[in-house]
Formats: C-alpha cells, sequence, structure tokens
C-alpha cells in the first residue's frame, strides 16, 4: 500500500516533468540531438583519461587529488542548491500536500522522481564511465565494484541535498547555513592546490568524502586494494547523511516548504518563464534605473535598439554575459598559472579555445532571455503599424553588439596581462557573434510559429549552437590554422578579412530570413 | 447607415483541428460602440486578432477603412488601438516609457506622445507611477495603461477584448465616459462581452456570434424582433433564444447552407 503510494507520486512527478514530450515530436527529435552532441566531447575526455592513466610514470596522487576536485565541485553544488531551503512545485502543494500522504513517502518519490529527472542531463558521466572503463580493459568485477560506488554516492548526495535543505527551511539557522558555506569553501580550497604547488592544503590530507571516493575508485583503477579508511570513511557519511535523511523526513516540513511554480527544462509555459524574468527584473531594474528610454530619438532604429539595451540592463542580461565572462577570465588565469608550472601547455591556444566556445553561447543567452521577457508582450509592436521586420533588425544589432563588445573588453585585458596578440581572438568574437546572434534568433523567431511552439528553448538553443557551429567551421579551421602555423599578424588581419565579410553575409542571409518569419509570427 | 469602417467577409480560422470561424461575416459603422457578443468559445478572441493582425486567417477577407488587410498588412493598424483580453506588458519599463515606446513606434511626433501621454495619466489618476516600473502595478493599472497605449495615436477605430474584467466599477464609469467621448467625435468603439447588461446599456448595435458564426446582428429592437421574443425581453433573453437555436455545430458548409435556409437567421444582415 505505502509503496504504492509512493510509486504513484512518482509517477505523477515524472509526468509532469516529461509532459512537453508528449507534445511535441520536434522536441524528442532535439533531445536526441542533445544527447549525441555531448558524445564527442565524452569521447575525447574518455581518451585523455586513458591515455593518462596508461602513462608509465603515472603521478597516483596527483589523480586522486584531481578527481577529489571535480567531485568536491559536485558536492559543493549540491549544497549552495540546499541553501535555497526546501522548496516544492506549486501543483505539488495542491495534489500532494493537502493529501494525507506522509512526509517520508513523499521524499522517497522525491528522491527516485530527482534521479530519474537529472539522467537527461547527467547521461554523459554514465556514457564517460563506461567508455574510459571499457578503453582501460577494467575487470567487469571491478567496473561493477566502481559503478556502485558511484549510485552509492550519488544516493548519498541526494539524502544530503534533500536533509539539508529542509533543515534549513526547519529552522532558518544563520549557522547552519554558515556551516554549509564553510563546509563549501573546504571542499573547494584544495583544488587551489592544482594552481599552485606551494598551496598547502590537499584533498588527500582531509579526511573528505571526496578524498575517499576519489582514492577508492583509483585504487580500482590501478588495481591495488583498496585501503580500510577509504571504506570506513565513505560508509560513515553514508550512514550519516542516510539517519539525516531518515531523521529529517520523520518532521512535517510540508508548512515551511517554499512554492516556486514548476519550472521543468522541458516546460515551454511562458508562464513559467515569465516568473522567473519578473524576479529578476525587480533585482535588476534598480541598477538599470540610472539610464531612461527618451524621448528624444533620431531613427525609429535606434530607438528601437535603445529599448532593447534597455531590457537586457534591467531583466539582467547584460550582467549575465559580464558574470560569465568574468568567470572565464578568473578560469583562464588559473589555467595560465597552472600551465606555467606544467610548461607545455600553450596559453595562446587555451585563450582561443576558451573564447571560441564562450562566444558560441552568450547570443543563445541573450536570445532566449529575449524570448522569456518579450513573448508576451510581442502584441504591442505586432499590433502597430511598425514593419515588424525593424524589430528583428534592432534585436539583431544589439544582440551582435553585446556579444561582441563584452569579450572584446575581456579580450584586450587579458592580451595585456598575458602579452598575447589580441588580432585572432577579437576577429573570432566578432565571427562567432555575427553569426551566432543571427542564427539563434533566426531559429528562435521560427519556432515561435503556431506548431513548434511545444518545443522547448533549451533544445531549439542547442540547435542554433549546432547551426552556427557549423557555419562557423571556416572561422575555426583558420584559427586553428594560424594557431597550429604561428602565423604572424600581418597574415592574420589579411585571412580575416574574407571571414569577416562572410560572416556578414551569413547575418544578412539569415536577417533576411527572421523578417520573414517575424512577419508570419501569430499569437 | 454610415461608412463602414471594419467588414468581414466569409471568414473562416482553425486551430490545427478546431475550427473556430466559419464564414463570419461582420460589420462595423463609424461612429458607434459596437459589440461582438457570444459565449465561451464562440470566436469573439479569434475574430478580433485577425482584424488587429496577430492571427492570419484561413479564408476570407478583412477590410478596415477600406483597406484590404491581407493586401497591406501594416498600414491599416495606425486606424486602430488594440486592447487585448489578458495583457501583458513590457514590466520592465516604467509607465512613461511603455506610454512613449507605444507612440514611437506608431510613428506619433513627440509633441503629441507627451501631451496625450500626460492627458491620459492625469485622466487615469496614475500621475504619482508616472516612474515606476510596470512590474510594480496591479492588474486594473496595467489594464488602463494598456488603454492608454492603445489611444496614444488617437486611433479612428478602439478594439477592446473583454475589456471590463479586473477593473473596479469608477474605472468601467471612466472608461465607458471615454467611449463617449470618443464616438461623439466620430470615432469607433469596438468591445467584445459576454457582459450582457453592459452590453445593453453601453452598445449601439451588437453581433451575436456562435460557433463562429454571425447569429444575428443588429440594435436590440432588431434583435428582438428576429428572435420573436417579444418586444419587452432582454438582450439575455434575446441571446439565449438564438445561441439555443444554433446550437447543434455545424459540420459541413453544405449541411451549413441548408440550416441556413432552414433556419432564415444566421447571418442574416439587418
Ligand atoms: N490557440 C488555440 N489553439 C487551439 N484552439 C483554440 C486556440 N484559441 C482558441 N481556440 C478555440 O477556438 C474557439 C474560439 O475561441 P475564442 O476565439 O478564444 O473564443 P471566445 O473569445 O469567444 O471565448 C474555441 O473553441 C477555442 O477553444
Ligand atoms: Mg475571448
Amino acid at each position: 500500500m505505502s509503496s504504492n503510494i509512493i510509486l504513484d507520486i512518482y509517477k505523477l512527478k515524472i509526468k509532469v516533468f516529461f509532459g512537453s514530450f508528449r507534445a511535441s515530436k520536434t522536441s524528442l527529435a532535439l533531445l536526441a540531438i542533445y544527447a549525441l552532441g555531448f558524445l564527442p566531447s565524452v569521447f575525447g575526455f574518455s581518451l585523455m583519461i586513458t591515455s593518462a592513466v596508461k602513462q608509465e610514470n603515472a603521478n597516483i596522487d596527483l589523480y586522486v587529488e584531481n578527481l577529489a576536485a571535480v567531485i568536491s565541485g559536485f558536492i559543493s553544488v549540491i549544497l549552495l542548491l540546499a541553501l535555497r531551503g526546501c522548496t516544492a512545485y506549486e501543483y505539488e502543494q495542491s495534489l500532494i500536500f493537502t493529501s494525507p500522504v506522509t512526509p517520508r513517502k513523499f521524499l522517497f518519490a522525491s528522491l527516485f522522481a530527482d534521479l530519474t529527472e537529472s539522467l537527461p542531463f547527467t547521461h554523459p558521466i554514465f556514457v564517460l564511465f563506461g567508455a574510459t572503463v571499457y578503453s582501460l580493459g577494467i575487470e567487469p568485477p571491478s567496473t561493477l565494484m566502481m559503478f556502485f560506488l558511484i549510485i552509492f554516492f550519488i544516493f548519498m548526495l541526494l539524502f544530503l541535498k534533500i536533509s539539508l535543505s529542509i533543515l534549513n527551511s526547519l529552522y532558518k539557522r544563520l549557522w547552519l547555513k554558515a556551516m554549509m558555506l564553510v563546509f563549501v569553501i573546504l571542499s573547494l580550497l584544495p583544488a587551489l592546490a592544482g594552481f599552485s604547488t606551494g598551496f598547502p592544503l590537499r584533498y588527500s590530507l582531509l579526511p573528505h568524502p571526496s578524498t575517499f571516493l576519489s582514492r577508492f575508485l583509483i585504487n580500482i583503477v590501478y588495481s591495488k586494494s583498496s585501503q580500510l579508511m577509504d571504506i570506513i570513511g565513505l560508509l560513515s557519511y553514508f550512514i550519516f547523511s542516510l539517519a539525516l535523511f531518515m531523521f529529517v523526513s520523520g518532521k512535517n516540513f510540508f508548512q515551511h516548504v517554499t512554492y516556486i511554480p514548476f519550472v521543468s527544462p522541458f516546460d515551454t509555459s511562458m508562464r513559467v518563464q515569465t516568473l522567473k524574468m519578473e524576479r529578476t527584473i525587480k533585482t535588476f531594474s534598480r541598477t538599470g534605473m540610472v539610464f531612461t528610454l527618451n524621448i528624444e530619438s533620431k531613427s525609429l532604429l535606434g530607438f528601437l535598439m535603445k529599448k532593447e539595451m534597455l531590457r537586457m540592463l534591467r531583466d539582467g542580461s547584460l550582467f549575465s554575459v559580464a558574470f560569465f565572462y568574468i568567470i572565464m577570465t578568473v578560469v583562464m588565469s588559473f589555467t595560465s598559472i597552472s600551465g606555467r608550472q606544467g610548461a607545455e601547455v600553450p596559453i595562446y591556444a587555451f585563450f582561443i579555445f576558451f573564447i571560441s566556445t564562450y562566444s558560441l553561447i552568450v547570443p543563445l543567452m541573450l536570445v532566449s532571455n529575449w524570448r522569456f521577457s518579450e513573448f508576451e508582450n510581442i502584441w504591442i509592436p505586432l499590433t502597430s503599424c511598425l514593419d515588424p521586420r525593424l524589430i528583428s533588425k534592432a534585436l539583431l544589432y544589439d544582440f551582435m553588439l553585446i556579444a561582441s563588445l563584452v569579450p572584446a573588453v575581456v579580450v584586450l585585458i587579458l592580451s595585456v596581462i598575458f602579452s598575447i596578440s589580441p588580432l585572432l581572438p577579437l576577429v573570432l568574437i566578432s565571427s562567432t557573434s555575427i553569426v551566432g546572434s543571427s542564427t539563434n534568433l533566426y531559429l528562435m523567431i521560427k519556432f515561435f510559429g503556431k506548431k513548434r511552439r511545444s518545443t522547448p528553448s533549451f533544445l531549439i538553443g542547442w540547435a542554433s549552437m549546432l547551426l552556427s557551429g557549423l557555419l562557423l567551421i571556416p572561422t575555426y579551421v583558420l584559427t586553428i590554422l594560424s594557431t597550429y602555423l604561428k602565423l604572424n599578424d600581418a597574415i592574420n588581419a589579411f585571412i580575416s578579412i574574407p571571414l569577416l565579410i562572410y560572416s556578414i553575409f551569413i547575418m544578412r542571409y539569415f536577417l533576411k530570413k527572421t523578417g520573414e518569419n517575424i512577419i508570419n509570427i501569430e499569437v | 447607415m454610415m461608412d463602414r469602417v471594419i467588414e468581414l467577409l466569409d471568414v473562416w480560422k482553425a486551430y490545427d483541428g478546431v475550427q473556430a470561424l466559419r464564414g463570419l461575416n461582420l460589420e462595423v459603422y463609424k461612429g458607434e460602440i459596437f459589440g461582438l457578443l457570444g459565449p465561451n468559445g464562440a470566436g469573439k478572441t479569434t475574430t478580433i486578432k485577425i482584424i488587429v493582425g496577430l492571427l492570419k486567417m484561413d479564408r476570407g477577407s478583412v477590410r478596415v477603412n477600406n483597406f484590404d488587410i491581407f493586401e497591406e498588412p501594416y498600414g491599416y493598424k495606425k486606424f486602430i488601438g488594440y486592447v487585448p483580453e489578458s495583457v501583458s506588458l513590457p514590466d520592465y519599463l516604467t509607465l512613461e516609457e511603455f506610454l512613449i515606446y507605444s507612440g514611437k513606434i506608431r510613428g506619433v511626433p513627440n509633441e503629441q506622445i507627451r501631451e496625450r501621454m500626460n492627458h491620459y495619466i492625469n485622466l487615469f489618476e496614475l500621475t504619482d507611477k508616472r516612474r515606476a516600473l510596470i512590474l510594480s502595478l496591479s492588474r486594473g493599472m496595467r489594464q488602463k495603461i494598456a488603454i492608454a497605449a492603445a489611444l496614444i495615436h488617437d486611433p479612428d477605430i478602439l478594439i477592446l477584448d473583454e475589456p471590463f474584467i479586473g477593473i473596479d466599477p469608477a474605472g468601467q464609469h471612466m472608461i465607458k465616459e471615454i467611449f463617449n467621448e470618443r464616438v461623439k467625435d466620430g470615432k469607433t468603439i469596438f468591445i467584445s462581452t459576454h457582459m450582457l447588461d453592459t452590453a445593453e446599456r453601453l452598445c449601439n448595435r451588437v453581433a451575436i456570434i456562435h460557433n463562429g458564426q454571425n447569429v444575428a446582428s443588429g440594435d436590440l429592437k432588431n434583435l428582438q424582433q428576429l428572435s420573436e421574443v417579444g418586444e419587452n425581453a432582454t438582450l439575455e433573453e434575446v441571446f439565449l433564444k438564438l445561441t439555443e437555436e444554433a446550437k447543434e455545430p455545424i459540420i459541413e458548409e453544405t449541411a451549413e447552407r441548408k440550416r441556413r435556409g432552414f433556419l432564415g437567421l444566421i447571418g442574416r444582415k439587418i
């Protein structure tokens, strides 16, 4: 009986989460593209690991440190999520919390639902595991052992996440949050050792769960016998989290839950996205009020561009782009520092790599944010006598401007710090932002169409990234060639010109296509 | 009567599978307050969205101020102000910025934007909210702002989809005043509603639509005669009688034509 209720709740949650797939076949196709899109990088990664493991004089201690750092990253994310306190969706409040279901049964159902729901996003981990185990030729018993260890650890993380968030909601104590934050910092600090050999704190010195797991796994890989310490350590963490979970699930926490509107990444309902947007507007409008939309404007295009700029300032789009690049700068600095020690990591190549991936994502961020905040408002220009093609033009120009200016500033700063020539990175950025913005905007507006509207936007995003990636192949090829052949700036400048012309040609083509589609939007 | 400002001829519209409009005919004349009546799902919102250009019709023709909206899809919109059923506004703009934006995209000169903006902000008593983000305003205030935006270019025709929902009685009164003022100036008001008492008091002429067809149109007297419910009947009684008679959904065009001959009512012009 009781397991039946758990199963029912589980089924309900899964149905709600994956609901949009029943509405749209396009979503399924795009999901497949998304899932496959990961594979190349996963296999590349697995090759890297394999070759590292098979090295003659492998530094096992270093591998333990690195793996522990990665695992700690996961733990930190989980802890940070738990800081929000316990949240539940509105439909759960009205359907489940008002029924006689006990908190414990609800929590068990949630636990398994969380696991299932994360699969579309975490599957690369399992593919990576399978590929690595295969290419290392690890024996089936060891493989099974590792697999169960990982599952076991995932359960531990979920127990911790659920219990800590409920504790946070129940007691709202500052020291609890502070303790969790301290633990997060403790989890991440030793990772700095990867950047500087002089850093005193190391995972191997800490009784940290990620240390135990990492050492356990790597010992299996190298067919060493596991240390009793690791087993006991891991087991005690697991028992602790399970005990905490059982304790917390006995509490009636339903009144203390914060309700959030249901947000599935597959959910296309604009209401949800608009609600999320409202919160960000509240946060960012304070700073955004410094600028106002002025009535004086020379051209209508200029006015529309200003209005969209203001939106991006106030809905947090600009902030997220800037933040994105700040993270990139930090990562860059770290990798280059550690690169100097390793002596063989070419800073320049790293630089190019980061710039190209980052600047591919930025147009997607900008276009998605536009859809979230403007979808419901598109009726306003569409019922005015304004030619809607002017809107797509204003949008595209703004996106290209932001997507190239912000990274350009970062590139210029970094190029001074690391004394690298900024020419090629700047060309790469311009080309990516021009092509990326126009393809992203085109697909987003195309999918506005009535039939395709039920396609989740993150899947549209993947399709756009794929399309822009393909169209940018000439840019990538030339950049790689130039880096590889160590061409000088004069030659680089020479090859940049046709590249930029090509990008602008692509932009004009998609702008025309976007215009044709925006005319036919039905809302 | 006078000039036709809106004319729908045999308009058809289907949403994947659902036939929302089935050969709708409609006429709206200059200087009247016209009410589009019909039960839920009759096709009122669909009709209005086609007129303002948010939906494309499958078949038929629509003329606004004698412009064929299919042949000239933007220009005619300068004659139209539109307030949708559920108003959504750019939350990130202030009230003032939004009205400026609305004026600008309709090509209104700056001076007139300022003048009308001030006029409507005062009229709707929103002076202290001028520089507030729309995000922070209540539903009723948003509705008023949407009406102000729809009037910023002083359009010939104001089209409102269920305008009185969510507005307090004082607000409703003010809106009716605005309607009456505009009609005096020869402007036209087009509203859709299912609130029959409002329609009865406010509208000069109504059309009752049902299952995407014009069941009857005219003033109250015409409708009373047409539905044979007697002279003292209210619009509600007329409405119920007419929509009752047209209840069975029409499956195909030929069947529909037979019914039309039989009832002699559907789509008849008065
Ligand atoms: N986006 C849509 N998709 C499918 N069917 C719709 C859509 N919008 C309206 N309909 C259907 O079209 C018919 C007319 O709807 P609508 O014009 O909104 O009616 P009203 O405004 O008179 O209540 C209804 O049967 C409704 O269910
Ligand atoms: Mg309606």
